[in-house]
């Protein structure tokens, strides 16, 4: 050793107030009162034309489909939380759908207890399904990971959905929605008003710090640690959340059905689960949201189009025979798939960032958007 | 007391000894710089002090508290702050956001309060927000509040990793390679902004450095590893001029940047 201790000197600082530079920050884009209305107006149009859907559509079985493309918003805002802000693939997410519609149903209809406890029994029993894979999570992530959701789910499937004494096999649990709400469009704004209320509370905590420690984590779990955050708390609390929405997506969908089977929550219900957040846009709320309102009409929506070329074939006397009919629902779903991984990794929410960043008041450009594109799980796949 | 204590601290990856009975301290205000020839276990002492790596043998004491057994982000939040060699930043934030995620630590307010956005959630944010630009205002960042990292170049990327540390409010720095990838000037001006941190911040520093003339002209004290083991340590004109380093790490009957 070259010195002893001694030689070392002691360095002492004068208090000193920190020295305040004069830069400012780039000036953003402020739009005028005008540009301010407009703006408002298009939002207030929106969620209008949203919320005054369940009236304007024509029949009882369309006010179905307004249900349907809430809830699945919902799945697919659960979805989010996992692959798009978390960055963990989900395989198994319709075990905690099914969970929280089997126990809604049981809630209600064997505890006879109100819709309201049935919801919220629902959603945490979604969380509690969800805080288990969690637990798997803290120690395995990844590819690795995705392959135990999918076991989970397809466990949740063939063993725990088909439990007689819990499910009512395949006879089913009755569900009745609470009185005044037994048409599909008063039932659809009770579906329209949880989908708002879980829009507002993502948006509200990805603006605080669990969000940020949520998405840190997803991008370097060494850089979260070193920011102070807790990573298996906020892993854990992403499971929750995401099982939470799932559970009460499920129990409003037992409402929507009324006769709660096993057979809809198969390992097809979690890969178009997968699609709606995938094509939808990882990480962009609105994407997703859109993405999941899509897949829960597209076969209705496929049904109209074939009906509208077989009518206009009609009139121009050609037939058509099989042409754009529902069993396409799958070719087009992979079809986005595909087009989205290969050239808009941003999903819906990329295609629409532009009017998003307008409506936040940015300018509008083709290419605006505060984000980049989150491509998720780029960091993680793969590692185990 | 010292900032930092490190005492026989050694850790073992299967047949390989990374690091032996390396004993090192930084006091207040001191910056300490960390040398050795690469593989000679610096950054694996870094891991092993913020928690990372869970050292096989010695303890490690921060301002007389023993933390060998805390997690990273306990570490962290007692005022630990660190720098990586491939910078330590969210990339797909952009850089006030990551001053944000960095004040996590120092947030009063329950994650619950957050989701639900009571007002006391709502206040602290823009607190947050004033307390991340007066940050990049010390660092002359400002004008990037907005914008996001994916495409910053390198360079200012560094920057933005040490704004983002420093919005930890850290008490203690460990910088790995700060000045890796800069050019003289640039590093010269690092060194600068480092001895300005001190003065105004009050932070101890410790930082494991290559370039020479920088670690001379800031570091009040040197240790020098080599193979996982303590080689020599004292002010840096006695390192400079040390046979066993100057054999062990900057080439025979060679002096660099004499400064």
């Amino acid at each position: 050793m070259a010195t002893t201790d001694s030689a070392r000197p002691t360095i002492q600082l004068p208090a000193q107030p920190v020295e305040a530079g004069n830069s400012r920050p780039q000036e953003r884009f402020r739009p005028s009162a005008g540009g301010w209305a407009a703006r408002y107006a298009v939002a207030i149009g929106v969620v209008t034309f949203i919320f005054v859907l369940p009236i304007i559509v024509p029949d009882e079985s369309a006010a179905n489909l307004v249900i349907s493309a809430a809830i699945f918003a919902c799945v697919a805002l659960s979805m989010n939380m996992l692959t798009g802000y978390l960055g963990q693939l989900s395989l198994g997410h319709q075990a905690f759908f099914g969970i929280g519609a089997f126990v809604a149903a049981t809630i209600v209809t064997s505890n006879g207890l109100p819709f309201v406890a049935g919801l919220a029994v629902g959603g945490l029993s979604g969380a509690f399904a969800a805080i288990i894979l969690g637990g798997v999570a803290l120690r395995i992530r990844g590819l690795y990971l995705a392959i135990v959701t999918l076991a989970y789910g397809l466990l949740a499937e063939n063993s725990l959905f088909l439990i007689r004494g819990l499910t009512g096999g395949g006879a089913g649990l009755p569900a009745d929605r609470p009185a005044g709400f037994a048409t599909n469009r008063a039932y659809a704004y009770i579906c329209l008003g949880m989908l708002a209320l879980l829009f507002a509370f993502d948006w509200r905590l990805m603006k605080s710090k669990a969000g940020r420690a949520i998405l840190a984590i997803r991008d370097d779990e060494k850089v979260a640690a070193t920011f102070g955050i807790n990573i298996t708390g906020y892993k854990l609390l992403a499971f929750v959340l995401s099982g939470i929405y799932a559970g009460l997506a499920g129990s409003l969908y037992a409402f929507q059905i009324g006769n709660v089977v096993a057979a809809p929550f198969n390992l097809a219900l979690a890969l178009t689960f997968v699609l709606m957040a995938v094509v939808g846009g990882l990480g962009n709320r609105v994407g997703v949201v859109i993405g999941g309102a899509f897949f829960a009409t597209i076969d209705t929506i496929l049904e109209l189009v074939h009906s509208f070329f077989i009518w206009l074939g009609g009139l121009v006397g050609i037939h058509w025979g099989h042409g754009l009919d529902p069993t396409l629902a799958p070719v087009i779903g992979a079809a986005l798939l595909v087009l989205t991984l290969i050239g808009h990794p941003g999903g819906i929410g990329q295609q629409i960032a532009p009017l998003q960043n307008w409506v936040r008041g940015g300018k509008f450009t083709l290419h605006g958007g505060d984000k980049p594109a989150v491509v998720s799980g780029g960091g993680s796949v793969g590692r185990p | 007391m010292a900032v930092l204590e490190v005492h026989d601290l050694g850790i073992r990856f299967g047949g390989l000894q990374a690091l032996e009975a390396v004993t090192f301290k930084a006091d207040e205000y001191e910056i300490v710089g960390l040398m050795g020839p690469n593989g000679a276990g610096k950054t694996t002492a870094f891991n092993c002090i913020t928690g990372f790596y869970e050292p096989t043998t010695g303890t490690i004491s921060y301002r007389g508290r023993d933390i060998t057994s805390l997690r990273p982000d306990q570490r962290a939040a007692l005022g630990i702050g660190r720098t990586f060699q491939q910078v330590g930043l969210v990339r797909t934030m952009t850089v006030l956001e990551n001053l944000l995620t960095a004040q996590h630590a120092r947030i009063r307010y329950g994650a619950a309060s957050g989701m639900f956005g009571i007002p006391n959630a709502l206040v602290e944010e823009r607190e947050l927000v004033r307390r991340a630009m007066e940050v990049m205002d010390f660092m002359g960042m400002t004008r990037l509040a907005h914008t996001p990292l994916a495409g910053l170049p390198y360079g200012t990327l560094k920057m933005v990793e040490a704004s983002a540390v420093l919005a930890t409010d850290p008490d203690l720095l460990l910088l790995d390679e700060p000045s890796a990838g800069m050019s003289p000037e640039e590093s010269h001006e690092f060194g600068e902004l480092l001895l300005r941190i001190r003065k105004q911040l009050g932070v101890t520093i410790v930082m494991i450095e290559h370039h020479v003339p920088m670690v001379v002209a800031v570091c009040d004290y040197i240790y020098v590893l080599n193979f996982g083991r303590l080689l020599a340590q004292g002010l840096p004109a006695e390192i400079q001029s040390h046979p066993e380093v100057i054999s062990a790490y900057f080439g025979e009957e060679e002096t660099y940047g004499a400064a």
